[in-house]
């Protein structure tokens, strides 16, 4: 395929990425570089650093409503992101040294880790700020959060080391496959820290652009991000996920999640059997 | 934060068309693996390329350059934290935003 052609066509596919990415809650760039890379026979490292900048892209689109509802909590985003960013450098490093057949494999793994994942129960039972962690009080992890009918409800935080340590693995694989690497944050916040859902998926789309801003200057310099590729993928993307969460309240959503799942596992397994070819 | 997303995008946009009308007809390069010229790398040269209209390889400037804007985005919130913490007086948290900060700055300027 001739240009401009294959930018179209990337920039399309990368639309519906983003619509899919949002349906059904997993972000763009854990579904598009397998797309780049299977579909479009792209190289991992351009796919996996165009990704990245959809994600930050997202990400920052998302961040201002998150912010404008007060829901996401600042000072556990800061606090976390010196793990996730220093995560993301060591894996963004690290990425440029292996060997790209084994980053296929890690890569399909991640996937089917995070389809797990998001299969899983999201709603442990809420903590009280009074059983926090001791190391959160001290921290001024504890927030509040408004509810659906405006009054404020308080929330404890748990766990914070663990928690902070599962963030650091959250963040190498960031750096390491070019994600944002949601699923695994929302993990350390959901079910360690047993943060209250609404203030973990805000909290997370902040620390996912972030975490992906600390992995893509050392992309940037090793010549990852190719303009031609980043451009279409990073807009569509953009678009996509804008439109997804417009289509969010009237989609049959859990229908959706089963169908998709299911084909995000067999992309998972095809980038596994692509790395050990 | 949006109007910063949406003149990144609207950037990248630009450059897209305007890289794209230099290589109608020419098959992508991204198949294979081959890093990027070095005039990509740093943002001053970068800025300098994408108004030098003369060379058509280098029409993806300004689309880089929307990017960088993009990319931008990140650091420029743990920096306004940050700056909000400072107003607060609250140390321990003007210091945090300050590492996370000193972090991204490292991946970027290495």
């Amino acid at each position: 395929m001739t240009e401009p052609y294959f930018d179209i066509a990337v920039g399309v596919a990368s639309f519906f990425a983003g619509v899919l990415g949002a349906l059904i809650g997993l972000g763009g760039g854990i579904i598009i570089t397998p797309l780049l890379v299977l579909v479009f026979g792209i190289d991992l490292r351009y796919a996996m650093g165009a990704a990245l900048c959809s994600v930050i892209a997202t990400s920052s689109g998302a961040a201002a409503a998150y912010l404008r509802d007060g829901i996401s909590n600042m000072k556990i985003g800061l606090f976390l992101c010196i793990a996730t960013t220093i995560g993301a450098v060591c894996g963004a490093l690290l990425a440029t040294v292996l060997d790209q057949s084994l980053l296929a494999v890690i890569f399909g793994v991640a996937l089917l880790a995070t389809v797990f994942l998001s299969l899983g129960k999201k709603c442990g039972p809420r903590l009280l700020p009074g059983d926090s962690d001791p190391l959160a009080l001290k921290l001024e992890l504890p927030g509040e959060f408004p509810g659906p009918d405006g009054e404020k409800s308080a929330y404890g935080v748990a766990a914070v080391v663990p928690g902070f340590c599962v963030m650091w693995v959250a963040g190498v694989l960031s750096g390491l496959l070019g994600i944002g690497s949601g699923a695994f944050k929302v993990l350390a916040m959901d079910q360690i820290m047993k943060l209250p859902f609404k203030v973990t998926t805000a909290t997370s789309n902040f620390m996912i652009g972030v975490t992906a801003a600390a992995s893509v200057g050392i992309y940037l310099k090793k010549g990852y991000l190719d303009p031609a590729l980043v451009s279409p993928v990073a807009l569509g993307v953009l678009a996509g996920a804008f439109v997804g969460a417009k289509l969010l309240p009237v989609a049959p959503v859990k229908l959706l999640r089963v169908v998709f799942l299911t084909a995000v596992s067999f992309i998972a397994v095809q980038m596994i059997l692509k790395g050990l070819h | 934060m949006i109007i910063g997303t949406m003149i990144s995008a609207s950037l990248i946009a630009a450059g897209l068309v305007w890289y794209l009308t230099a290589h109608v007809g020419q098959n992508p390069g991204d198949h294979i693996f081959s890093g990027e010229p070095k005039f990509l790398e740093k943002p001053i040269d970068m800025a300098r390329r994408a108004f030098d209209f003369d060379g058509a390889v280098e029409r993806r400037s300004i689309a880089m350059l929307g990017i960088f804007l993009l990319l931008l985005n990140p650091p420029l919130r743990v920096l306004l934290a940050g700056a909000g913490y400072v107003l607060e007086k609250n140390r321990m948290y003007a210091l945090i935003s300050a590492v996370v900060f000193a972090v991204l700055a490292f991946s970027f300027f290495w």
